[in-house]
């Protein structure tokens, strides 16, 4: 899994247009969101922004192309000749995609907290937080399945992507009160929500109900991607 | 007969997809250290054989055994069988080497890889990305990660696609060190001559059956020689009668060649007949595998 995962972030840096998605693009949206953080309802809203779309770019976009493009060439069914088991083939494949994606949260993050306020319940912020990369990863797994080419990704993403994108983003302009449970039951939407509660100080118990509609994604993403995901390109 | 000395048992096997049955009630063996080539027509599913052979895909019926195991146990089996695919299935980032040390290490066994890829001529391309590398270059490179760690059994699938005749030769040439060693090889391929050349049996395979299986020799003993000329003087006078005439061209097909090709030359010296392009051959796999598309399948032969 280890050689795979250090293979994989190889290819990730040398790889132009994925290197882009991974890790440029995130990066410079959140400038943007940092340096205009006052035109937003504080930091919290911001913190959310930036999970759900760094996340959404960099963990959903990229591990789906990667996949796909891993399916395309046959890359998936040369692992899986080896002697690696195939929850090991997508542990190495999509580990550096997590990795580096969190280590960029982290310090978009962290630049949040010390530019504008700082994160009042840092546990859960961190459960959120991973909760929104599983989320994703699953939503790539399953979409993946329904994707036959990196190219075709660019088009297969773009549902899962505007549905979070908008549910954060009609959070962060409308609050979390008005039709509190359309919003925590939209993918992406508690996750959202979550995120900004425990910047705000929310206390644990609470966060753990506004866990649970994530959970239940990720669950849903698991159990669709056991039936969609493919090995081999579709003969 | 199925033995535990033999390295592939496939009993029964079908495949179907969907509708379509790609492989029916495929019976064979490959024997500890014999090189065992599957040949077949366009579609005679070979290629799923194969795959399922390899623990790619399930049989719908059947059963497959590899090296006395599933062939989709990755902990027992996969470090004593080397893969080389039909096609390539390499990342095209990764360099030469990293794709060998890669592969390499995943299949759980051990080896010197600049003695590899100085054994498949690719040490001078070590550095290149995978995704430069020429159709011959990529087929050399699965074979070296196919061979890495001297595995016990190596699936070949049309390894010499794409290869000029220099780098076929030093690719049998690493073969042959192979089964010196006691390395038992399934092979498919499109270049007969290599099978006739290399395979201790073969299986040939037409519309999912194995139409027919068996030594070179068993193979062909049941088709003529061939004798072929040109002579604008065919009369009844010739010895032997003619098979086929096609204008000046003469086709006679016997089982004695030599017997006959003496009586043929006798009378055409006796009787001052030029024999123009005169040519005798023995039959060949080739012979074997034209009449694939106007019979049936039929029972394999099985040698003792």
């Amino acid at each position: 899994m280890i050689a795979i995962a250090r293979a994989e972030t190889r290819m990730l840096i040398r790889n132009r247009l994925v290197a882009a998605c991974a890790i440029l693009v995130p990066v410079v949206f959140a400038i943007i969101l940092i340096a205009t953080q006052n035109n937003f309802g504080g930091s919290s809203i911001v913190a959310a922004l930036q999970v759900i779309v760094i996340a959404a770019l960099g963990v959903y976009i990229t591990a789906t192309t990667t996949l796909a493009a891993r399916r395309q060439n046959l890359f998936l069914k040369r692992l899986r000749s080896t002697t690696v088991t195939d929850t090991s083939i997508l542990t190495g494949l999509l580990l550096p995609i997590v990795v580096i994606n969190i280590i960029q949260l982290a310090v978009i993050l962290a630049v949040l907290g010390i530019t504008g306020t700082a994160p009042q319940n840092i546990p859960m912020l961190v459960l959120g937080v991973l909760a929104v990369e599983a989320l994703f990863l699953g939503f790539a797994l399953t979409t993946s399945g329904l994707t036959n080419s990196p190219e075709h990704a660019q088009v297969t993403t773009l549902p899962v992507f505007f549905l979070t994108f908008a549910a954060a983003f009609w959070i962060a302009i409308t609050g979390t009160e008005d039709l509190a449970l359309i919003k925590r039951l939209i993918p992406g939407g508690a996750a959202a929500e979550l995120i900004i509660e425990s910047w705000n100080g929310i206390d644990t118990g609470a966060a753990v109900s506004l866990l649970l509609p994530t959970l239940a994604w990720v669950v849903v993403a698991c159990v669709l991607a056991t039936q969609l995901f493919k090995w081999e390109p579709r003969r | 007969m199925p033995t535990t000395s033999n390295t592939v048992e496939v009993q029964n096997l079908t495949s179907r997809y969907g509708s379509f049955t790609a492989v029916e009630d495929l019976t064979f063996h490959v024997r500890a250290g014999e090189l065992y080539a599957l040949l077949g027509t366009n579609g005679a599913g070979k290629t799923t054989t194969l795959e399922t052979i390899e623990g790619h895909r399930s049989p719908t019926e059947g059963a497959i055994t590899v090296l006395g195991g599933a062939p989709t146990d990755r902990t027992a089996v996969r470090p004593r069988v080397g893969m080389m695919l039909q096609e390539s299935g390499f990342a095209g980032d990764l360099t030469v080497e990293e794709t060998v040390n890669l592969i390499g290490r995943l299949s759980g066994r051990t080896d010197d890889t600049a003695r590899l890829l100085e054994r498949v001529d690719l040490v001078r391309k070590r550095d290149v990305h995978v995704a430069q590398l020429s159709g011959g270059e990529r087929r050399r490179l699965d074979f070296a990660t196919a061979v890495y760690g001297g595995p016990e059994l190596v699936f070949l699938d049309e390894p010499t696609n794409a290869l000029d005749p220099t780098a076929r030769d030093a690719l049998w040439e690493v073969v042959n060190e192979l089964r010196a060693g006691g390395t038992t090889i399934l092979l498919t391929t499109h270049y007969l001559e290599e099978a006739e050349a290399h395979a201790d049996r073969i299986g040939l395979m037409h519309q999912g059956r194995l139409a027919h299986e068996g030594s070179l020799s068993d193979l062909v003993a049941a088709f003529p020689a061939h004798i072929t000329f040109e002579t604008s003087l065919i009369n009844d006078d010739m010895p032997i009668a003619p098979t086929r005439i096609r204008g000046e061209q003469v086709v006679i097909e016997t089982s004695a060649l030599q017997h006959d090709l003496y009586r043929l030359l006798s009378w055409a010296d006796a009787s001052a007949v030029e024999l123009r392009n005169l040519r005798a051959n023995t039959s060949s796999l080739a012979d074997v595998f034209r009449t694939l598309s106007t019979e049936t399948a039929v029972t394999s032969k099985e040698p003792a």
